[in-house]
C-alpha cells in the first residue's frame, strides 16, 4: 500500500470513552485508510477493545464521532447502523460462533438474511469461504468439535461471508500456538491481498504485527490516548518514547527498582 | 549450594536454642514449610519473649527446605523482634533460601486492598477493616501479615449497625426498582420485535420455533401428565374424605374438574414450564452473552431480541395452552381413578358429572391464562439471560432469578385473573 493513494474509509474524531467516572481514553483521532491493515496495540486495560467495540457500533462513546464513509455511526439510527454492519465483518476473541449451529449454518446466516441467493449458490459460497480459511470439509461440524485455531478460522469465514469492506479482529492470536498464529497471519495477508479488505486488528503478538501490519496505533493507559502511530519497524527502530520502545523491544519499562527486600 | 535432594532432607524440623547473656542463637534444621509454620513460629516467638534479649541470630545452615510461607514467618519474627528492639539476624542462608526471601515484597504485604472486600451479608467490610486494624494498632507488626494469615473468618456480625441496615434497605429498593424498569423496557423491546416479526413474517425463524416447541412442549408432556394425574388423584381423595361425611360423593368429579381446569391445571403447568424452559432460556441466552455470541449477532445486523427471544416466546405461547389442556385431562383422569375405585362411581357418571361442571367459559379462560403465563415465563427467562454480563456465576444467578421471578409473576397474574374473570362473568 502506497502512502500516496490514501483514502480514509473510517475517520475517528475526538473520541472519548468512559466507564462511569473512569476515563478510558479521550481525544482519540485517527483515520483508517482503504485497503490497509491497521493494528491497534497497547498494554492490557488501555481501551483497545473498547475502541474496537465503539468502532463496530456495539458501544456508545462518551463523546466524539466515528465516521464510516461520511456517516457517523455513533449517533446513527438502528437502520443506518444495520447498513453499516453489513459492510463490516467482526472476528471476536473467542470466535463467537453460534454453538447451536453447525459451521455451515453459521456462515449461511448472514448470506440468507442479506442476499437473495438460491441455496445451491449459498452452498458453493460457503465451500469457497471455508476453502479460503483452510477448513474445507468441516461444514457440518459444530463449533464445539473444533480446536481453538479452527474456531477462529471458522469465525473469519463467517466474518467474510458477505465480502465486507472492513474487517475487525479482536485479539487475533490470543491463546493460539505459534504455528496456528502464523497460519492466521498468512490468512490475513492472503485475504488482504485477494479481496483488498481493510482490516483493523487488535493484537499483542509482536511477530504478527511486523508481518501483517501496514500501520500501528499504540494506545496507553496513563496517557489515555494514542501515543504512537506509524509503520511497525519504524516504531521499533526510531521510537523515542520509552513506553513505545519497551513495547516493541518486548522489555520491562526501565524504572528504578524500588522494591524493598529482606535479604540482600 | 550443594545438591540437597529431598531424599536426604528429613521431613521433620528441629530447632535448638543457645542462650547467651543477652543474646539467643537459634539453629534450624530440616524442613520449614506451610505445614509446620504455625508450630515453629510460636516455638520461636515463645523462646524470644521468655526473657530480655538484645539480639537474636537465626542460623539457617542446616535448613534443607524452606518455602515462601515459612520465609514470611521468619520475616515476621524478625519484624516482631525489631518491634521489641531486639536485633535479629538471619545468617548462613543458602542461595535457594535467599531466593525465596527475595520473593517477599514488603510493599505488597502492607498494601491496603484497592477495593474493600465485600461480605456475604452485604455489610461494609471497609469500615470493619479499619476498625479492626485500628484496634490492633498496638501491635502493628501483625498488620502486614494479617492479610495473609488472619483473614480466614468473617468479622463478627455483632458489629452490624444502624447505618448499614438503612443502606441495605435503600440498596435493595433501588435494585428492585431498577429490575422492574429493566423488565418493562425489555417487554417494550419485545413488543417492537414482535410487531416487526408480524409485519415481516419472512424474518421469523420457523425452524427455531419448531425446535423450542419440541423442547418446551413435546419433551414436557410426560412430566406434565404425571403431575397432572397425581394432583387430580390427590384432590379427588381429599374431597372424597370430606364429602363422604355428608354423603355428597357425587360432587367429587365436579370438584376435581373444576379445580383442575380453573386453577390447578394452568398454574401447575406454568410452574413446570418455568422450571423446565424458563431456566433453560435464561441459561442459553446467558451463555451466548458470555461467549460474545450476542455481540456477534448484533454486529451481523441481527436484533438479538428478534433472533433469540421471539422464537422462544412464540413457541411457549403456542405450547403452554396445549400442555395445560393435557394437564387438565390427566387431572380428571387421575380423579377418575379414585372415583371408580373408592367412590363406586361408574366411568360414565364420572365423565358426565365432570362435563356438566366445566363450562366453555372455564376452558377459554384457562387457555387465556396459560398463554399469558407462557408469555411471562419466556419473556422473563430471555430478559434474565440478556442481563448476564460475564462468567459462569452470572449465568447461574440469572437462571435462578428467572425461575423465581417467573413463578412470582405467575401467581400475581393468576390473582389478577381470578378477580378479572369474576367480574367478567
Amino acid at each position: 500500500m502506497d502512502s500516496e493513494e490514501k483514502t480514509p474509509i473510517i475517520v475517528v474524531k475526538d473520541l472519548a470513552a468512559r466507564f462511569g467516572q473512569n476515563v478510558v481514553f479521550e481525544g482519540v483521532n485517527f483515520h483508517v485508510y482503504k485497503g490497509e491493515v491497521l493494528v491497534i496495540v497497547g498494554a492490557s486495560g488501555c481501551g483497545k477493545s473498547t475502541l474496537l467495540r465503539i468502532m463496530i457500533g456495539l458501544q456508545k462513546p462518551y463523546s466524539g464521532q466515528v465516521l464510516y464513509q461520511g456517516t457517523d455511526i455513533t449517533h446513527a439510527e438502528e437502520k443506518e447502523l444495520n447498513e453499516y454492519r453489513q459492510n463490516i465483518g467482526v472476528l471476536f476473541q473467542s470466535g463467537a460462533l453460534f454453538s447451536s449451529m453447525t459451521i455451515k449454518e453459521n456462515i449461511e446466516l448472514p448470506l440468507q438474511e442479506y442476499t437473495d441467493l438460491d441455496p445451491a449458490m449459498i452452498d458453493t459460497i460457503i465451500k469457497m469461504k471455508l476453502g479460503l480459511v483452510n477448513l474445507a470439509g468441516y461444514e457440518n461440524y459444530h463449533p464445539s468439535e473444533l480446536s481453538g485455531g479452527m474456531k477462529k478460522r471458522a469465525g473469519i469465514a463467517r466474518a467474510i461471508a458477505l465480502d465486507p469492506r472492513v474487517l475487525f479482529f479482536d485479539e487475533l492470536s490470543a491463546g493460539l500456538d505459534p504455528v496456528t498464529a502464523a497460519e492466521l497471519d498468512d490468512l490475513i495477508i492472503k485475504t488482504d491481498e485477494a479481496l483488498g479488505t481493510t482490516m483493523v486488528i487488535v493484537t499483542h503478538e509482536l511477530e504478527s504485527i511486523y508481518k501483517i501490519a501496514h500501520r500501528v496505533l499504540m494506545l496507553d493507559k496513563e496517557a489515555k490516548g494514542i501515543i504512537a502511530e506509524g509503520k511497525p519497524l519504524e516504531l521499533k527502530e526510531q521510537a523515542t518514547d520509552p513506553r513505545v520502545k519497551s513495547f516493541f523491544l518486548r522489555q520491562k519499562p526501565a524504572t528504578p527498582d524500588e522494591q524493598r527486600f529482606y535479604v540482600s | 549450594m550443594k545438591t540437597q535432594t529431598q531424599e536426604v532432607c528429613p521431613e521433620r524440623y528441629n530447632i535448638s536454642f543457645n542462650r547467651g547473656d543477652l543474646s539467643l542463637l537459634i539453629n534450624l534444621s530440616g524442613q520449614f514449610s506451610l505445614k509446620n509454620l504455625m508450630v515453629f513460629r510460636s516455638d520461636i516467638n515463645r523462646e524470644i519473649s521468655k526473657q530480655k534479649l538484645n539480639s537474636v541470630t537465626i542460623d539457617f545452615s542446616d535448613v534443607c527446605y524452606l518455602d515462601s510461607a515459612a520465609a514470611l514467618a521468619f520475616v515476621q519474627i524478625e519484624k516482631e523482634a525489631a518491634y521489641q528492639s531486639i536485633q535479629c539476624q538471619l545468617i548462613n542462608l543458602n542461595n535457594e533460601s535467599k531466593g525465596i526471601f527475595r520473593v517477599i515484597n514488603e510493599d505488597a504485604l502492607m498494601n491496603v486492598p484497592f477495593k474493600p472486600e465485600k461480605l456475604q451479608d452485604g455489610f461494609n467490610y471497609h469500615l470493619m477493616e479499619r476498625r479492626r486494624l485500628h484496634s490492633k494498632s498496638e501491635k502493628t507488626q501483625d498488620d502486614f501479615i494479617y492479610h495473609l494469615m488472619e483473614r480466614r473468618g468473617l468479622p463478627s456480625k455483632s458489629k452490624k449497625n444502624y447505618v448499614d441496615f438503612i443502606r441495605q434497605v435503600g440498596q435493595s429498593s433501588w435494585y428492585i426498582a431498577r429490575d422492574f424498569v429493566r423488565f418493562v423496557t425489555f417487554i417494550g423491546e419485545l413488543l417492537i420485535a414482535f410487531l416487526y416479526t408480524i409485519r415481516h413474517p419472512k424474518t421469523m425463524r420457523g425452524k427455531d420455533i419448531l425446535f423450542y416447541i419440541q423442547r418446551a412442549g413435546v419433551e414436557g408432556l410426560p412430566i406434565v401428565a404425571l403431575i397432572g394425574a397425581l394432583i387430580g388423584l390427590i384432590i379427588a381423595f381429599m374431597s372424597f374424605l370430606q364429602l363422604k361425611q355428608v354423603g355428597a360423593n357425587i360432587y367429587v368429579p365436579s370438584l376435581v374438574s373444576f379445580a383442575m381446569v380453573r386453577e390447578l391445571g394452568p398454574i401447575m403447568t406454568a410452574i413446570l414450564v418455568a422450571g423446565r424452559s424458563g431456566s433453560a432460556f435464561a441459561a442459553e441466552i446467558g451463555t451466548m452473552v458470555v461467549n460474545e455470541e450476542v455481540d456477534a449477532l448484533r454486529t451481523m445486523g441481527f436484533d438479538p431480541i428478534r433472533f433469540l427471544a421471539i422464537p422462544k416466546v412464540l413457541a411457549t405461547v403456542i405450547v403452554v395452552p396445549i400442555l395445560t389442556i393435557y394437564a387438565d385431562f390427566f387431572g380428571v383422569l387421575g380423579g377418575m381413578v379414585i372415583g371408580v375405585t373408592s367412590l363406586d362411581l361408574t366411568i360414565r357418571t364420572y365423565i358426565t358429572q365432570s362435563i356438566k361442571t366445566i363450562q366453555v367459559f372455564d376452558i377459554v379462560t384457562s387457555l387465556i391464562k396459560a398463554a399469558v403465563f407462557a408469555a411471562l415465563i419466556s419473556s422473563i427467562g430471555c430478559q434474565r439471560g440478556f442481563q448476564v454480563r460475564s462468567g459462569a456465576q452470572d449465568v447461574g444467578k440469572f437462571t435462578t432469578s428467572a425461575v423465581v421471578a417467573a413463578i412470582f409473576m405467575i401467581v400475581v397474574a393468576d390473582s389478577i385473573f381470578a378477580i378479572m374473570f369474576y367480574y367478567i362473568k
